[in-house]
C-alpha cells in the first residue's frame, strides 16, 4: 500500500489508526481501518460478532501483531512496540481479575511489576478505591464479588496505571440489562473526559449510543461508517448500518430502478387516504409506546406509535419524504433521493 | 423412606467394594503383622506379642531401606516436578503439531514399568549397551552403570524420572489450560516479563495441580517395586533395595509372612504420614477462577 509521507513533527494528541489490517492466513480479520480518537474522546466500535472489533482492540493493545498499517498514539508510532511498553490499559470482557489475589493486590500487582515505591503505590490504590467506592471490598477475592463489583475492580485496575489509551472489550456483556443501564452514566463519568482516548467495543447498539461520543460500525473487518450516533442514525452510509442501528429495525422494501427504500418504524404514520394500504397483524404494547406489525403489499412492516393511539384493522400508511433512506439494492450503498 | 437411609443404601455397593478391595486386605495385613507366620510355624498364624514390631525397630536393613526409599522418592519426585513443569509450559505453547507432541511426550508413561525397566537395563548394560557404545565411539572405556551403589541409585532415579515426568507434565498441562488466557494477557499489558508472569500468576494458580501431582507421585515413589526389581534387584549389596522390595523378599523368598506384613504396614504408615504432611503444607483455600 502506498501512502503519503506521514507528517513527522506534528505530535497530534490522541489515537490515530492508519490503514490498519490483520490477516490470518487467507482470512482477513481487519482491512484498512482508518480512525481517529481525540484525547478524552470515547469511540465505540460497534458490530456483530466476528466483525473485527475485538481484533482491532487486540491490535491496539499489542496482543496481536498488525499485518500492515500504523497505530499512532500522541504522535508516536506504537505499531511494533511491545504490549508492556505501550501504557495501554484494557478491561477484558471476563474482567481478567487475578483469582488468587485480593482486590487490593489485584490493583497493586501491576504497580509492583513496574517497581513503584510502596508509599506511592498505596496512596494511588487508596485514591482509586475511593473513586470507585471499593474501599470496603479491598480484602475480598474476585470470586466473592458480584458481577458489577468485578467490573468496577477491573476498571479501577485500568485507571490505576494512568494509561495513554483505555480499551474496553464488551465490559457490560456479563451484567444484566438493568445493571447495564445503571452503570452506563457511571462508566462515562469515570472514563470519558479524561485526557486519554477511550475505545469501547460492544455489539449492543443502545450501549454504544449511550456511552460513546462517536461510533464506528464494523462488518466483516471493514469499517462501514464512523460518526456521531445521530449522524449514523439519520444518514446511514449503507443498508447494513441502517439495519444495525435502531430497534425496532428499519423497514426496507424494494423500489423502482434497482433501489431500496428504508423507513424507520417511528416515521410511519396512519393517514386518512392516499397512502400505502396495510392491515394490522400484531401489536406489542410496551407501556411508553407500542409496536404494530403490519401486512402490506411491500411485505411485513413495523410501525412505532404512542402507547394510547388506537388503530383500525385496515389503514393507509404515510410518511414524510425527508425520512426516506434510499439504498442501492445490489451494493446496499446510500443513494440520493430520486 | 428416611432420606439418610436412602443415602446409605445408595452408597452401600461402593462402600462394600471399597471394603473388599481396600479395607479388608489392610486390616488383614495389620492383624498378620502381630502374628508369627513363617516356615517355622508351618505358615500358620501364631500370636507372638508384637515380636515382629520389636524386630522391625532393631532391623538395620529396614532402616537402611527406609532411608534409601525416602531419598529415592524425594529426589526423583523433586526432579519430576521441575522437569514436568518445564515440559508442561512447552507443551502449553500454541503451535503446529502440538497434539502429536503431547501424545509423544506421554509415551514413556504409557509403557508398562517392567518393559521400560528391561529397556533401561539394556541401555545401561556393561559392556554391550547403547550408552557404552556411545562411550566407546568417543574412545572411552566401558562404564558399569549398575555396579556401584551410588551410580546404580543415580541411574535408577534417571529411569524413574524418564518414565513419570510425562505424567506430572500432563497433570500440570491440564492445570495450565484451566487458566484463562486473558489473565496472562492482562499481566503482559502491565509490562510483566515471562518470569514475572510465571512467578506472580502461573505458579500460584497451578498450586492445586502441583500438590495433586506431588501427592500422586510421592505415594507411587514410596512404594517403588517393579523398576528396582527389574533394574538391579535392589543391588548391589542391597544398596538400592526399597521397602516394598524388602517386604516382597520376606514373603516370597524367606516365606516369613508375619514380618512381611509388618513391613507393609510400616511402609503404609510412613506413606500416610508423608502425604499428610505434603497435603497440610500445600493445602489452602481452593481457588475459584472468576469468569
Amino acid at each position: 500500500m502506498i501512502r503519503s509521507m506521514p507528517e513527522p513533527f506534528s505530535p497530534i494528541p490522541g489515537l490515530r489508526i492508519e490503514g490498519l489490517s490483520r490477516r490470518l492466513g487467507e482470512r482477513s480479520l481487519l482491512a484498512d481501518l482508518n480512525l481517529e480518537v481525540g484525547p478524552g474522546e470515547c469511540l465505540a466500535l460497534l458490530g456483530p460478532s466476528g466483525c473485527g472489533k475485538t481484533t482491532t482492540l487486540r491490535l491496539l493493545a499489542g496482543l496481536d501483531p498488525a499485518s500492515c498499517g500504523r497505530i499512532l498514539l500522541d504522535g508516536d508510532d506504537i505499531t511494533r512496540q511491545d504490549a508492556g511498553k505501550r501504557r495501554v490499559a484494557m478491561v477484558f470482557q471476563s474482567y481478567a481479575l487475578y483469582p488468587h489475589l485480593s482486590v487490593a493486590d489485584n490493583l497493586a500487582l501491576g504497580l509492583r511489576i513496574r517497581g513503584m515505591a510502596a508509599k506511592e503505590r498505596d496512596s494511588r490504590i487508596a485514591s482509586v478505591l475511593e473513586l470507585l467506592q471499593l474501599g470496603e471490598l479491598s480484602l475480598r477475592r474476585p470470586a466473592q464479588l458480584s458481577g458489577g463489583q468485578r467490573q468496577r475492580v477491573a476498571l479501577a485496575r485500568a485507571l490505576l496505571r494512568q494509561p495513554r489509551l483505555v480499551l474496553l472489550d464488551e465490559p457490560m456483556s456479563n451484567l444484566d440489562a438493568q445493571l447495564r443501564e445503571e452503570l452506563r452514566p457511571e462508566l462515562r463519568r469515570l472514563l470519558c473526559g479524561r485526557e486519554q482516548p477511550v475505545v469501547y467495543v460492544t455489539h449492543d447498539q443502545p450501549e454504544a449510543m449511550g456511552m460513546a461520543d462517536r461510533i464506528a460500525v464494523l462488518r466483516d473487518g471493514q469499517l462501514q461508517q464512523g460518526g456521531s450516533a445521530r449522524e449514523l442514525y439519520e444518514r446511514p452510509a449503507n443498508r447494513f448500518v441502517a439495519a444495525f442501528l435502531g430497534r425496532p429495525a428499519i423497514n426496507l422494501w424494494p423500489a423502482a430502478a434497482g433501489r431500496q427504500l428504508g423507513l424507520r418504524p417511528e416515521h410511519l404514520r396512519p393517514v386518512p387516504a392516499g397512502g400505502l394500504p396495510a392491515r394490522v397483524q400484531r401489536r406489542e404494547w410496551w407501556g411508553n409506546q407500542q409496536l404494530f406489525w403490519l401486512e402490506s403489499a411491500q411485505g411485513e412492516l413495523r410501525m412505532l406509535l404512542p402507547a394510547e393511539q388506537e388503530l383500525p384493522e385496515s389503514l393507509q400508511l404515510g410518511w414524510q419524504s425527508e425520512h426516506e433512506h434510499w439504498f442501492d439494492s445490489h451494493s446496499g450503498d446510500r443513494l440520493p433521493a430520486p | 423412606m428416611n432420606p439418610s437411609l436412602v443415602n446409605v443404601l445408595l452408597m452401600a455397593p461402593a462402600l462394600v467394594l471399597l471394603a473388599i478391595v481396600f479395607a479388608w486386605p489392610l486390616l488383614d495385613s495389620a492383624w498378620l503383622s502381630t502374628q508369627a507366620s513363617s516356615v517355622l510355624t508351618g505358615l500358620a498364624p501364631l500370636a507372638n506379642d508384637g515380636a515382629n514390631w520389636q524386630r522391625l525397630l532393631g532391623d538395620a536393613r529396614f532402616w537402611q531401606d527406609a532411608a534409601s526409599t525416602l531419598r529415592f522418592a524425594g529426589v526423583s519426585v523433586g526432579l519430576e516436578l521441575g522437569l514436568g513443569l518445564a515440559m508442561a509450559l512447552v507443551l502449553h505453547r500454541p503451535g503446529r503439531g502440538r497434539g502429536w507432541l503431547r501424545a509423544l511426550a506421554l509415551l514413556p508413561w504409557a509403557l508398562p514399568t517392567t518393559v521400560l525397566a528391561l529397556g533401561w537395563r539394556w541401555i545401561y548394560n556393561d559392556p554391550y549397551g547403547p550408552l557404552n557404545a556411545i562411550l566407546k565411539a568417543f574412545g572411552m572405556a566401558p562404564y558399569g552403570f549398575l555396579t556401584t551403589p551410588s551410580s546404580t541409585w543415580l541411574f535408577t532415579v534417571i529411569a524413574d524420572v524418564w518414565k513419570t515426568t510425562p505424567f506430572v507434565a500432563l497433570l500440570l498441562l491440564a492445570g495450565l489450560q484451566s487458566i484463562p488466557a486473558e489473565l496472562e494477557e492482562s499481566l503482559v499489558l502491565e509490562g510483566a516479563s515471562p518470569g514475572q508472569i510465571l512467578r506472580r500468576l502461573t505458579l500460584p494458580l497451578l498450586r492445586p495441580w502441583i500438590s495433586l501431582a506431588l501427592l500422586f507421585r510421592l505415594a507411587q515413589a514410596l512404594g517403588v517395586f517393579d523398576l528396582v526389581q527389574v533394574l538391579s534387584r535392589g543391588g548391589p549389596a542391597g544398596s538400592t533395595e526399597s521397602l516394598a522390595l524388602y517386604a516382597y523378599h520376606n514373603a516370597m523368598r524367606f516365606l516369613d509372612f508375619g514380618y512381611s506384613a509388618t513391613l507393609v504396614i510400616a511402609t503404609f504408615l510412613l506413606l500416610v504420614l508423608l502425604t499428610a504432611c505434603g497435603w497440610l503444607l500445600l493445602r489452602r483455600r481452593p481457588l475459584e477462577i472468576s469468569r
